[in-house]
């Protein structure tokens, strides 16, 4: 189920807070079985058929961290069994179609089943993952209760994009949190703000990265260039957009959930942005795999193979095809070169043009993250830099621009930190014992989250507008 | 003070998450279908184990709950009202808003003539069948193309947005030529209203078929053309009919996908017999009184391109008993309606088949059937290319 749809906001939603809050808050379990009830049914929205894996996972994790336990015999054996079967299963249900698509175009005349991808299986299987880990290092108990697992693994306002969950962190609210109305308040303006940022930003620029990376014969420099850019801040707004609202519904029952994002295009260098970009991600790898491949305590010569290696399994976890190969080897060149060839020439550059170099670097390489091959990366890359079959302008790239001027214009400022700027400066004034600043902080975002609210809704139905020329009942 | 506003806030936020499936509830039986849309409403899906373990329940219900929500042609009128006027979006609901007409939004993508060329050939060899088997029966053929309005009103696109003149003058050019080889009459209506000046009173701005000037227009020169051939037909003159304006306000097509927003001023012209011919009238077999001209009962009601005839009908039979006159079967779309309460007037029983909802028989078997001496296929330039419906002339 979506978020940004109208049975999750106006049917699921209502219900599971009704539900949950109608429980007395003494009653912790309670409340825990009703979120676990929403979660499973979330989950189930989409076709109870994903549901099995979805278990599976959860009653593996839950009995081989209990296996995996410091004290426990054969442990090492139990946790590498665990990651062999989530690897095995990621493996399966995300990556057999290519790797059988690359075997045939080796020669090999093997039939390529139709497995369906369990929703968020990359998500819960990460979290799992570190949950092992974790509970293997010793860094946390084992949980013995398999329910308060499952929340964990299928808490629905993070289970399809994150952002990725610690059990650390997680664990003590499952028993030990207050639901107050002032985080619940801070939640709900939260969740407006990631529903608005998604459906009135993230879905028009969509449309104009649609448009330009299906262009083909008819793209020109400034297409290919509107269409990179479009699709640069469309990703953001919709991820973004989403872990607002993971955050703000997690706030809601009492949950602090991580930050994912920290204005990612505001960065000054390759290496800054993955700080800012899907943090969650990136700590993950570096908690998981990076440090105990060595991380950069080791030879130059070690450090570039850990770097390739974490990039290549970044890449790949964002998709099964080769795009995302390249694009997760394209981040490794950058985060190397940074590191040992040009990284203190680019120190020494002003702000605006180390913001520039990244804003370029970050823009292509969305690009190859976007296109549906290499064929076509390779065409939208070098229309980028002139070399397009159009020329430079067309109609097409004018359209776009004024059919979603105003996306265009909204969507830089809420890409950089004007929020709290605003916030900021208000909160000065505030301090001096400005009342009108006082009552803006206290009153302007509850206002505007609804108005926010009531935009995206009428914008989701309007895309539910489907006319006919004929009669079509 | 903050805790109150906080409290008051997420009430406030929880009434509105809850007013809707509320609505829902109360009033979602009351409509079924969306008239500015022109389709039903999504019904409510069943509870079925299938549905549910695909997903295919969540993703009906979804269909079911967004048609239902309290307000939405409201809620949705206002959109667009914010889209065409306050943001002024050159494109809203995939119209192109212009300050005199409005237009289909298409996307960029053209076909090559090549690619014309040989859909053509293939279409006009089934026209070519049906034009011989016309003829072993003893009738004739002409296939009637018209312009439709947005290749009519076509430099009104603005210079950034697809109007594929150059496309569509292939391709109408491919389709004419292709006939032509094999020996099928075309009367195309574009070229006659060129030659009549292309004036821009022959299409409504806000729809998508042509008015009733252009169809007298039309209807003039189909009759010039069978004379020209040796047909003695009576002819109705302008001494014959008065075009009468009427003061209904009229939603075209176009407009209807803007809830009528964009100010129009079109008014749906009637051609009024002097003296009128008399017929009889049966629509999908069954004795209608429907006359040719459908108003409205009162003069501020809105009337639409279905005033003439009534609208798209399977089969409509017109007799008027005058049995020295030919007999003639019409096919084609909506273009057909305006014409058919002129063409009626010439020949003593006029059939009119729409293939797009017609399935008792095929055409060929129809011709067969009723031996007519004239078959007049009337489509828009935007179905030459289409092979169903009213292009599938040659199936069984």
């Amino acid at each position: 189920m979506a978020f940004s749809s109208m049975a999750f906001l106006f049917g699921f939603l209502p219900l599971a807070l009704l539900c949950y809050f109608l429980i007395p808050a003494r009653l912790r379990g309670g409340r825990n079985a009703v979120l676990l009830l929403f979660s499973l049914a979330f989950y189930c929205w989409g076709g109870v058929r994903l549901l099995p894996v979805l278990l599976c996972s959860c009653v593996l994790n839950w009995a081989a961290a209990l296996l995996a336990a410091p004290g426990r015999k054969h442990r090492r054996a139990a946790l590498v069994s665990a990651l062999v079967l989530d690897l095995g299963m990621l493996g399966y249900f995300k990556y057999t179609g290519f790797l059988l698509d690359n075997l045939n175009a080796l020669g090999l005349d093997a039939a390529v089943p139709a497995v369906v991808l369990p929703a968020g299986i990359s998500f819960f299987t990460f979290q799992a993952i570190a949950y092992l880990a974790d509970v293997y290092r010793g860094t946390v108990p084992a949980e013995c209760s398999l329910p308060r697992l499952t929340l964990f693994m299928a808490f629905f306002p993070q289970l399809l994009q994150g952002p990725i969950l610690r059990w650390g962190e997680f664990a003590p609210a499952l028993a030990d949190r207050r639901e107050t109305a002032a985080d619940a308040a801070g939640g709900a303006v939260r969740f407006c703000f990631g529903l608005a940022k998604k459906v009135l930003l993230a879905d028009a620029l969509g449309r104009i990265a649609d448009g330009a990376f299906a262009a083909g014969g008819r793209l020109t420099v400034a297409l290919a260039w509107l269409g990179a850019i479009a699709y640069t801040l469309q990703l953001y707004f919709d991820f973004s957009g989403y872990t607002d609202m993971a955050l703000g519904l997690g706030r809601v029952f009492g949950f602090r959930l991580p930050e994912n994002f920290n204005y990612p295009y505001v960065a000054k260098s390759a290496a800054e942005f993955w700080r800012r970009w899907h943090m969650t991600l990136s700590f993950w790898f570096r908690d998981y795999v990076y440090i105990p491949l060595g991380g950069n305590r080791c030879a130059k010569g070690r450090q570039i193979v850990n770097l390739l290696a974490v990039w290549l399994l970044t890449g790949l976890w964002h998709g099964a095809a080769w795009n995302f190969v390249l694009w997760g080897l394209y981040y490794a060149a950058l985060l190397m070169g940074e590191r040992f060839l040009w990284g203190r020439t680019l120190d020494r550059l002003p702000n605006p043009l180390r913001h520039l170099y990244a804003l370029v670097l970050i823009t292509v390489g969305w690009v190859l993250f976007r296109s549906a091959g290499l064929g076509q990366a390779g065409e939208m890359v070098s229309a980028m830099f002139g070399f397009a079959p159009g020329g430079l302008w067309s109609g097409e790239a004018e359209y776009y621009l004024r059919q979603f001027r105003w996306e265009l214009l909204a969507a830089i400022p809420a890409a950089l930190p004007v929020k709290n700027w605003l916030r900021a400066g208000l909160t000065a004034k505030q301090e001096q014992g400005s009342r009108s600043a006082a009552l803006t902080l206290a009153l302007g975002p509850k206002v505007l989250a609804f108005g926010l609210l009531g935009l995206s809704a009428v914008r989701l139905l309007s895309s539910t507008f489907r006319s006919f020329l004929y009669f079509q009942f | 003070m903050l805790k109150y506003l906080n409290r008051a806030f997420l009430a406030c936020m929880l009434a509105a998450l809850l007013a809707v499936p509320a609505g829902v509830a109360l009033w979602s039986h009351q409509e079924t279908s969306a008239y500015y849309e022109n389709r039903a409403l999504a019904e409510r899906p069943a509870l079925t184990w299938a549905g549910l373990w695909d997903g295919s329940f969540g993703a009906d219900f979804e269909s079911w709950y967004s048609d239902h929500i309290p307000g939405r042609t409201t809620l949705l009128k206002a959109d667009t009202r914010v889209q065409m006027d306050v943001l002024k979006r050159p494109v809203v609901n995939e119209i192109v808003v212009t300050e005199d007409v409005l237009l289909p939004f298409m996307d960029y993508e053209e076909q090559s003539p090549e690619e014309y060329a040989q859909q053509a050939a293939d279409i006009a060899e089934d026209l070519q069948k049906l034009n011989a088997h016309i003829e072993a029966g003893g009738g004739s053929f002409y296939y009637v193309g018209f312009p439709e309005q947005r290749v009519y009103c076509g430099g009104w696109y603005p210079a950034f947005l697809a109007g594929h003149a150059a496309e569509y003058e292939t391709a109408d050019a491919a389709f004419a030529g292709a006939l032509t080889e094999r020996g099928v009459r075309f009367l195309d209506m574009g070229a006659v209203y060129d030659g009549l000046g292309h004036p821009a009173a022959y299409y409504p701005a806000v729809d998508h078929h042509y008015n009733y000037y252009g169809a007298y227009a039309a209807y003039r020169a189909i009759l010039d053309a069978l004379a020209a051939d040796g047909w003695e037909l009576p002819v109705l003159t302008e001494d014959d009919i008065d075009l009468v304006e009427l003061p209904n306000p009229y939603i075209g097509s176009r407009n209807r996908k803007l809830y009528n927003l964009w100010p129009n001023t079109d008014k749906a012209v009637i051609g009024v017999q002097r003296d009128p011919v008399a017929f009889t009238r049966t629509d999908n077999g069954q004795p209608s009184e429907k006359p040719l001209f459908v108003t409205p009962a009162a003069d501020d009601l809105p009337t639409t391109y279905n005033l003439y005839m009534g609208g798209d009908f399977a089969e409509t039979v017109l007799e008027t008993n005058r049995p020295d006159l030919p007999d003639v079967l019409i096919f084609g779309d909506s273009f057909t309606n305006a014409l058919e309460t002129l063409l009626y007037a010439s020949f003593d029983e006029t059939r009119i088949l729409d293939l797009r909802h017609y399935d008792e028989m095929s055409l060929r078997d129809y011709i067969a059937a009723y031996r007519p001496d004239l078959v007049l296929c009337i489509q828009n330039d935007t179905f030459y290319y289409t092979t169903t419906g009213n292009g599938a002339v040659w199936e069984d």
